[in-house]
């Protein structure tokens, strides 16, 4: 396969996956900013989803339909959602001799869809709930016909690959973004709504229910984000997957690239693994997810040299 | 035509052929669609050319255009009204196309090597020098199985009396075959069972057929050679076809800095470093392709690719330097060469055409402008062209000051009127003009064309510019079995 193929389709999947990752955040935080207006503050994710200056982002403030119209639509701010579907698009348009026809349409039909008046009409002055789920659900379909029609090939591995690196970071992003929100103070002992909603967003909410039944830690949702392998957005999870799809590339690459490529996964893998974290230690939490962090860009930075021929 | 709604106002115009309407009314090639449509209520017309759009835009087929740094997607205008040809037509075309085809291929094998017409009087050496496409470089270099024009697409018009002839020939890079296919797929989701029901002979085979040719140049003894295809990028306003030619042929797409060049090979850079290319078909024009023989500016090209086809050792498709048979004051000797090297009355007929840089013509040229066509030699897509009926004063002045002062660059033709054939506009059936673009397929094994090609329309009243960059649409091409 050529290098700026594996390239684009590598970016392709990190792009959609990003795509869906604010996309939940979005939905949750929206719907908890007309819930708990209290406490609500949408600072730290415009800090973390915006390349807009500090003063910008002052002046938008915590109004709720400039902030989604700003993480959205705007296309001036090169984190929105809008942004991450075109270069999506971009470079599937690159490299689609190498996905499907499907994938393709499906996702030339995402750009339009974004691009769509009522999408815009719904965030500014309607329901935004309504156009996030549109945007969703047509997400859901992008993964659907990834899978029912891309074949397991090179190309499908750097799909996967693209898809859990970014999942992975997005978990351990998001995570930080929570805690951070509670200034890494976790010792409060009355229950936290943002780690309820860190939950919504990761689509682990159900899960976190059905294995601990009316006893709402932050202990259990920290182990269950980092640890859990039967919850596909854990860090642990991300980074096993991330191993799989790699170890298939094995013989299709070359014996030194693999190596490097393979120490790397595997030592975030074993760190996150042996890790023991407790909420008692915050500056442990805090380093270990700054490490962890560092370790998933240098996975990123070693493809792009030894697999995408960019040094 | 009563109680035809649709065709109820359907007019065309005095001395001009229309693809639908002879003096006998409905052209037999075209009972079958009217039938199927002319009770169709507008209703129900206009929702099968909205669904034609939607599919256009859903699958991408569509080129960007740039304005205020903002990418806009726009698909080729499509008309629903299908162009029909009678069987018996299309023999007559197909043999006219692969006759010029063969001499024109042989001009090119002599014009850079032995020269034998030139020499022989036929074609005046001036005319070969002062092209600037006459590519000094291609001169004594051994092409594979002396074939230049793997890829053609030769348009074609209708005069008034039905007569066809050839408007110019596309010897370089021809674009729009993907819409050839596309059309047809558009076709048969819009109209259910119309194409079984007329016989309508089949496209989808091109792919294979250029796939069947690119594998056959292939240099190296190998069973499964390596082709792709060059494309300058995912800007490239054709881009969509190299993607859906690529995927066709299950074929590498690729861009000029995807390969590299070493001790005259081609190499294409992989996850698992690199591998040789046997064959390419590029998409980048002669002037782009390697900066290191032409434009050292070029970003597209890849640097030595010269070296490696000059040395044999990866074939180019179409070969450099095609131009000099293409250009438009050379076409005029086409009918001469087709008499020269192969001692045929040519099949189909050129278009009258007058060398700007001969003095004779220029003044009956000048005299006549307002019945004349001026094109520019260089140019294609519809630039660098003064239609004679439609000019001002000014226009025209400005031309005259051009042709002057540098009268190698124009040529002049009468103005033909073009064809006409029913188009589906706001709601209206109405003739707009036509042309018509077959594919043909240069092999090591012969020439093919698949039944069929690419129908441009001038959709704008009277017009007589069908290129796509001038507001020209396209139709789907029936030929009849």
């Amino acid at each position: 396969m050529l290098s700026r193929v594996a390239d684009s389709v590598f970016w392709m999947a990190r792009y959609m996956e990003r795509t869906n990752g604010t996309l939940r955040l979005l939905r949750t935080n929206y719907i908890s900013s007309q819930d708990e207006v209290q406490d609500f503050s949408w600072q730290p994710l415009l800090r973390s989803y915006s390349d807009a200056s500090v003063e910008e982002i002052q002046a938008i403030g915590n109004d709720s339909p400039k902030v989604l119209e700003h993480l959205l639509l705007d296309r001036n701010n090169g984190a929105s959602v809008f942004n991450n579907i075109t270069r999506a698009r971009e470079n599937a348009r690159a490299v689609q001799d190498h996905i499907t026809k499907e994938v393709w349409q499906c996702l030339n039909d995402y750009y339009h869809l974004i691009r769509d008046k009522n999408i815009h009409v719904q965030v500014k002055q309607g329901d935004p709930v309504t156009a996030l789920d549109s945007l969703i659900y047509h997400g859901m379909l992008y993964h659907g016909t990834v899978d029912i029609t891309m074949a397991r090939g090179e190309g499908f591995n750097y799909l996967n690959i693209g898809k859990f690196l970014e999942r992975a970071i997005l978990s351990a992003d998001m995570l930080n973004i929570k805690l951070t929100e509670l200034n890494y103070n976790l010792q409060q002992p009355v229950e936290v709504p943002a780690l309820r909603y860190l939950l919504y967003s990761l689509s682990g909410y159900e899960l976190y229910l059905k294995t601990h039944r009316g006893n709402f830690q932050a202990d259990h949702v920290l182990q269950q984000v980092l640890y859990n392998d039967n919850f596909p957005h854990s860090v642990s999870y991300c980074l096993k997957q991330l191993f799989r799809y790699f170890e298939r590339l094995e013989s299709e690459s070359l014996p030194e690239s693999y190596k490097q490529l393979e120490f790397l996964i595997g030592r975030a893998m074993n760190n996150v693994k042996y890790s023991s974290i407790r909420l008692s230690d915050s500056e442990g939490l805090l380093n270990f997810l700054y490490q962890t962090r560092q370790e998933l860009f240098g996975i990123a930075a070693a493809f792009n040299q030894y697999y995408f021929g960019n040094s | 035509m009563e109680g035809h709604s649709l065709l109820a106002n359907y007019n065309v115009q005095p001395r001009v052929w229309d693809e639908m309407f002879g003096k006998d009314g409905i052209r037999p090639a075209y009972r079958n669609v009217v039938s199927a449509i002319q009770n169709l209520s507008s209703d129900e017309m206009t929702h099968k050319d909205e669904l034609a759009k939607k599919l256009f835009m859903s699958q991408g087929i569509t080129f960007t255009v740039y304005s205020s740094g903002e990418g806009i997607e726009k698909i080729f205008p499509f008309d629903i009204i299908p162009r029909i040809l009678e069987a018996a037509e299309w023999k007559h075309i197909e043999e006219g196309i692969k006759q010029r085809l063969k001499a024109l291929n042989i001009f090119l094998k002599d014009i850079y090597n032995q020269q034998f017409i030139i020499k022989d009087g036929i074609v005046p050496a001036k005319l070969i020098y002062s092209c600037p496409n006459f590519i000094r470089q291609m001169v004594n270099v051994e092409v594979p199985f002396d074939i230049y024009t793997h890829i053609s697409g030769i348009d074609l018009i209708r005069d008034h009396d039905g007569t066809y002839y050839v408007l110019e020939d596309n010897l370089r890079t021809p674009s729009g075959v993907s819409y050839m296919l596309e059309n047809r797929s558009i076709t048969y989701r819009i109209f259910p069972d119309l194409l079984p029901k007329n016989n309508v002979r089949s496209v989808k085979d091109y792919p294979d057929l250029l796939l069947k040719n690119l594998v056959g140049l292939a240099n190296r003894q190998k069973s499964d050679p390596t082709v792709v295809l060059l494309t300058p990028g995912i800007y490239n306003s054709a881009y969509f076809e190299h993607t859906t030619l690529a995927r066709l042929m299950g074929i590498e797409l690729v861009e000029g800095s995807d390969l590299v060049v070493d001790n005259h090979k081609v190499y294409m850079k992989t996850t698992t470093g690199l591998k040789q290319v046997d064959v390419i078909y590029r998409r980048v024009d002669d002037d782009f392709i390697d900066p290191l023989v032409f434009r050292p500016d070029s970003m597209l090209g890849v640097p030595g690719i010269y070296g490696a086809y000059r040395t044999g050792h990866v074939a180019i498709v179409n070969a450099m330097g095609n131009g000099v048979a293409d250009d438009k004051a050379v076409y005029s000797y086409v009918p001469a060469m087709i008499r020269y090297y192969l001692n045929e009355e040519p099949i189909l007929k050129n278009v009258p055409t007058y060398q700007l840089a001969i003095p004779e013509n220029r003044k009956l040229v000048f005299e006549n402008m307002d019945k004349m066509v001026i094109k520019k030699t260089n140019e294609s897509g519809g630039y660098g062209m003064l239609i004679g009926s439609a000019a001002t004063e000014e226009e025209m002045e400005s031309f005259k000051e051009a042709i002057e002062e540098d009268p190698r660059s124009f040529i002049a033709q009468p103005i033909i009127s073009l064809s006409s054939a029913p188009c589906y506009i706001n709601g209206v059936l109405q003739p707009r003009r036509v042309d018509l673009r077959p594919y043909a397929l240069y092999g090591p094994e012969g020439i093919d064309i698949v039944p069929g090609g690419l129908t441009r329309v001038a959709l704008k009243e009277g017009s007589l510019v069908v290129n796509s960059s001038q507001g020209g649409g396209s139709k789907d091409t029936w030929v009849l079995g």
